[in-house]
């Protein structure tokens, strides 16, 4: 049995195949899926803070507890409290939106900026930011987040924050091992020679042209990465707290009554947080793929 | 040219897909070699010019996934005789129009089977081969001895260990490695490039091959071992006499030690002949290639004058978009308006000119 | 006699290496003399040529001397300035008329930037300039490089090596560089793009009055394009000339071993090495060796046919740079005839 490849040749101008053409089939379509997970996030924060909701999210409805998927108008049911979950899931995102974004933003700017300390300049530098970003690794994220939750209060910033803050390892070391690989190739060394300030040769030739690539996984899987902390910690109770509902706390709050049948409740938010992490890794994945290669 | 030949490679074309490029490039397209037995064959050519992929095609180690080699390489020693890319063809199906290679399928599991089949015995035992860049190619751990006596169990009838130790320090020796017996337990990665060489030239000639393959054997090398290396390949020659193929973008290593010499260019043979006739200053009818690339080379009447060198105008040819005429008519100095619709529409076949020597060019053609 | 642009006085440049898995805790760290007291200078629109093995400390001489690494001790002198302790942003200025070519033929160039991108950077690091005075001046230096237009859209992953080294050179000569250092401009190229490489830098040097420190491993192509010649061997300059000088009568064992290998000439009497027994080692520093005496003496022919003698292996009497004659410099206590 002989199975056979196929490999066909471009007419054409040869540098003419364009960017996406070189690319694989299955990583466009992990980049469409992800694309499409952003803007569906982005439409329900957008829809959430409007209040463009099918239904009240916080009304309670004593006569429809528990109510099955699609019946009144209550497209994916309702909870314990007769709660509309279609809608509870689309303010859901207003928990993760922004503070995920503060978590991305502390990350890849510290991140960034240890980085390039440690690979640009090097020396004793590197080796006190390698110190450092050892001691973040070294020390349990969970155990920190429920020292600070416990120190201060259950607030989705303090916990984004310190997600973000033991994030800025794994960025910091990404940027200062590409900033290593590129200097090796010596047009750092060359644009220094040319008289290039070296803020100039930080922000031109190293992060926008070289980096860029990077911070963009990064700022993806960091999401990713929030959205699934404030789950946990939501599930274990130190999240988002009743009443404003967060996909961690409705799983939760469904888990209660998943064993007597009524699989909806934490259903919907378990595939919700399922398909919107699977999609932003996939959109960093797919990223990667095509932007930095699949080697590097 | 009138020894039997060991190997014989009748039109060989290896080509690759790229897939950046989504297009096939033809490294080696379409060669006819010959090397007699005892003979070394030198093939100069510049990189790209398809010299060490032809030498990874007979050894049936193609880079790269979708490589496609076809044609014949018969391989003809004392113990085997047969065609190394036999049943190859059944494995791709290729489409072509007008000279271009449209597509190919290729069933690359099978592939890699048959052609370990058909290599099996061969590969380090009938043929070896010395590659560019020796650090790479040893195992920076293992001793060096260690490896040959590895290798000397492994390839020929010698299998007791305490034997094969003394053949490792034999080749060691032979290859002028000083103090054989101590270096025989240097780590390669202790040892500077040259040494490194040393080893590997023992190792390759320690299982006794019918063909030796030496690619890029100076190359990477200071200049002042580059020339200790050459005069020792030049007296392994004498001495052991193992027909070799030597690949080098060097003109002056390919003078040294061939009796023949291909000059390969955007992956065909451009001028196939005895080293006296092709790299020789004096004798004139040559290809024009190869011409200007002698005379590019700095000689000591351009440093006395301080003149200009001649170039070549252009840039290697990119074995994407190969011309439909001659190869190096884009860059040819020597076009005359009389032959200059054929250069440029039509490829000249390789043609023999004088005895033993063959070109192709339009300007030797009646 | 022509202003020198260049001076180099007594450069050193010592490499600590540590040694073991306590070195951060010893204060004792063994010593690379990687360049050890060379001193030599360059005339206005003349090319000095700095040949040498690998190792031999040449790349660290036109490193040190556009400030890429910091010089242990010596002194630079660039048109009458002293460089060598200037801070950066008092050496800006000079990075506009010195330059280097590196023998990495992608050094200069950004893969993920454009060739034009490339060369407008390198126009507008020093001056201003609006976008038509750019244009005009990026065709003005295609055309000095001989390189088709149609290549400034490209990236450089998608030009052949001869077109990477131009645009390298383009680079260069955009910022209005007067004096290039040339690492191994041609090492990476093929024989047929090496001829043109060569042939451009001599033009440049014609039409621009250029003036070029050029390394290279390649006697020869040194010997072509240079007016004086120095050969190093491990961090120090062996013999120093005028190339025709050097080219023709060699004074220094090493150099005639250098050009007989080149060349595959073989005289006797200057290729005859008694044993291999230094084929690895040389050209890289041994550190089990003290490096006080002549650092070529175990390499060397003539002191091995002058029966070893003790001048050249004692430690405190390293052979000086004497002038012989006609700025004809040489390090050896017995130099050939």
């Amino acid at each position: 049995m002989k199975r056979y490849s196929q490999y066909t040749i471009e007419v054409g101008d040869l540098w003419d195949v364009s960017f996406w053409k070189k690319a694989d089939t299955m990583d466009l379509i992990y980049i469409v899926y992800g694309l499409f997970i952003v803007i569906l996030v982005v439409v329900s924060y957008v829809l959430g803070a409007l209040s463009l909701l099918p239904h009240n999210p916080q009304e309670i409805n004593l006569e429809l507890l528990m109510a099955p998927p699609n019946t009144a108008g209550h497209l994916l049911g309702t909870d314990f409290m007769g709660r509309d979950i279609l809608s509870r899931l689309i303010i859901g995102i207003q928990a993760y939106f922004l503070p995920g974004l503060l978590a991305i933003a502390i990350a890849l700017t510290a991140g960034t900026i240890f980085g390039v300390l440690a690979g640009y300049w090097g020396g004793g530098l590197d080796t006190t930011t390698t110190y450092i970003s050892n001691l973040l690794n070294s020390f349990p994220r969970l155990v920190l987040i429920l020292l600070m939750v416990a120190a201060f209060k259950p607030d989705i910033y303090t916990i984004m924050l310190v997600v973000g803050v033991t994030n800025i390892p794994a960025v910091a070391s990404l940027i200062r091992s590409k900033i290593l690989f590129l200097k090796q190739k010596n047009f750092i060394e060359a644009a220094m020679a040319l008289g290039l300030k070296s803020w100039v040769i930080i922000f031109k030739h190293i992060l926008w042209h070289n980096c860029r690539a990077i911070l963009i996984i990064q700022a993806t899987l960091g999401m990713a990465e929030a959205i699934l902390m404030e789950t946990s910690l939501s599930y274990l109770g130190f999240g988002v707290q009743e009443p404003t509902p967060s996909w961690g706390n409705m799983v939760q709050a469904g888990a209660n009554y998943f064993m007597q049948g009524n699989f909806w409740p934490s259903t919907a938010p378990a595939l919700a947080i399922l398909f919107t992490i699977l999609g932003f890794h996939l959109l960093g994945d797919g990223l990667n793929n095509i932007l930095e290669g699949k080697r590097g | 040219m009138n020894s039997r030949p060991v190997l014989k490679i009748e039109n060989l074309r290896t080509f690759f897909y790229s897939k950046g490029k989504r297009a096939f490039v033809r490294s080696v397209d379409g060669v006819n070699l010959r090397i007699g037995k005892g003979e070394t064959l030198g093939i100069v050519g510049e990189s790209g010019s398809g010299k060490s992929v032809t030498a990874l095609s007979i050894m049936g180690l193609v880079p790269g996934e979708p490589g496609v080699i076809i044609g014949k390489i018969g391989l003809k020693t004392d113990n085997i005789q047969k065609n190394l890319l036999q049943d190859l063809r059944d494995y791709v199906k290729i489409n072509m129009s007008t000279g271009r290679i449209m597509e190919v399928y290729k069933d690359n599991v099978g592939w890699q089977k048959n052609v370990d089949r058909v290599m099996q015995g061969i590969r380090g035992t009938e043929i070896a081969m010395i590659f560019q860049n020796p650090k790479l190619a040893l195992n920076p751990f293992i001793p060096i001895g260690k490896q040959i006596t590895e290798s000397i169990r492994i390839n020929t009838p010698i299998k007791k260990r305490s034997q094969a130790r003394e053949r490792a320090m034999y080749w060691l020796a032979k290859v002028k490695m000083d103090s054989p017996r101590l270096r025989y337990y240097n780590n390669p990665y202790g040892l500077s490039g040259g040494m490194c060489q040393r080893a590997m030239i023992a190792m390759a000639l320690s299982s006794d091959p019918s063909l030796l393959i030496a690619d890029e054997p100076t190359t990477g090398l200071d200049a002042t071992i580059q020339s200790k290396i050459v005069d020792l390949l030049a007296d392994l020659k004498s001495s052991v006499g193992v027909t070799t193929m030597l690949i080098s973008h060097d003109i002056n290593v390919i003078k040294a030690l061939s009796d023949n010499v291909a000059v390969m260019y955007g992956g065909t043979l451009l001028e196939h002949g005895p080293v006296g006739i092709i790299l020789s200053a004096e004798h004139q009818a040559k290809h024009p290639y190869t011409a200007a690339l002698l005379e590019s080379i700095p000689r000591e009447k351009h440093i006395r004058e301080k003149g200009y060198l001649q170039a070549i105008k252009g840039d290697v040819l990119d074995t994407i978009n190969i011309p439909l005429g001659c190869r190096f008519y884009s860059r040819c100095d020597k076009v005359t308006e009389k032959i200059q619709e054929k250069c440029d529409n039509h490829e000249p076949d390789l043609r023999e000119i004088s005895s033993g020597h063959s070109l192709r060019c339009w300007l030797y053609y009646e | 006699m022509a202003e020198s642009i260049l001076e180099v006085e007594n450069l050193r440049k010592y490499y600590l290496q540590p040694r073991g898995l306590f070195s951060p805790f010893k204060t004792e760290k063994r010593i690379i003399p990687a360049v050890d007291d060379v001193s030599f200078y360059i005339k206005k629109n003349e090319t000095m040529g700095l040949v040498g093995e690998t190792g031999c400390g040449k790349t660290t001489i036109g490193r040190s001397i556009l400030k890429l690494t910091p010089v242990t001790s010596g002194r630079v002198i660039f048109n009458g300035t002293d460089i060598t302790h200037l801070t950066p942003s008092e050496f800006r200025p000079y990075r506009r008329q010195m330059q280097m070519i590196f023998q990495d033929l992608d050094a200069a160039l950004n893969p993920k930037m454009r060739i034009k991108s490339i060369l407008t950077e390198a126009l507008t690091v020093h001056h201003k300039l609006s976008e038509a005075e750019i244009n005009h001046r990026i065709e003005e230096l295609l055309e000095k490089v001989n390189l088709k237009k149609s290549k400034l859209s490209s990236f450089s992953g998608e030009l052949s090596g001869g077109e990477k080294r131009r645009v390298g050179i383009a680079r260069s000569l955009a910022v209005g560089a007067r004096f290039l250092v040339a690492d191994e401009p041609t090492s990476a190229l093929d024989v047929s793009i090496q001829a043109q490489v060569v042939n451009l830098l001599k033009d440049l040097q014609k039409n621009l009055g250029l003036s070029y420190l050029f390394i290279s491993h390649d006697l020869r192509i040194v010997e072509l394009l240079s007016h004086k010649v120095a050969v190093m061997y491990l961090g120090r300059i062996v013999e120093m000339g005028l190339a025709g000088r050097i080219a023709n009568a060699p004074r220094h064992p090493y150099t005639r071993i250098l050009w007989s290998s080149l060349l595959k000439k073989k005289s006797q009497e200057a290729t005859q090495v008694p044993s291999d027994q230094h084929d690895g080692r040389w050209g890289v520093f041994d550190f089990e060796r003290s490096y006080s005496g002549c650092r070529f003496a175990p390499r060397c022919p003539v002191y091995e046919a002058k029966g070893n003698p003790a001048i050249c292996s004692d430690p405190a009497n390293a052979p000086k740079l004497s002038d012989i004659g006609n700025g004809h410099k040489v390090s050896c206590h017995f130099p050939l005839e």
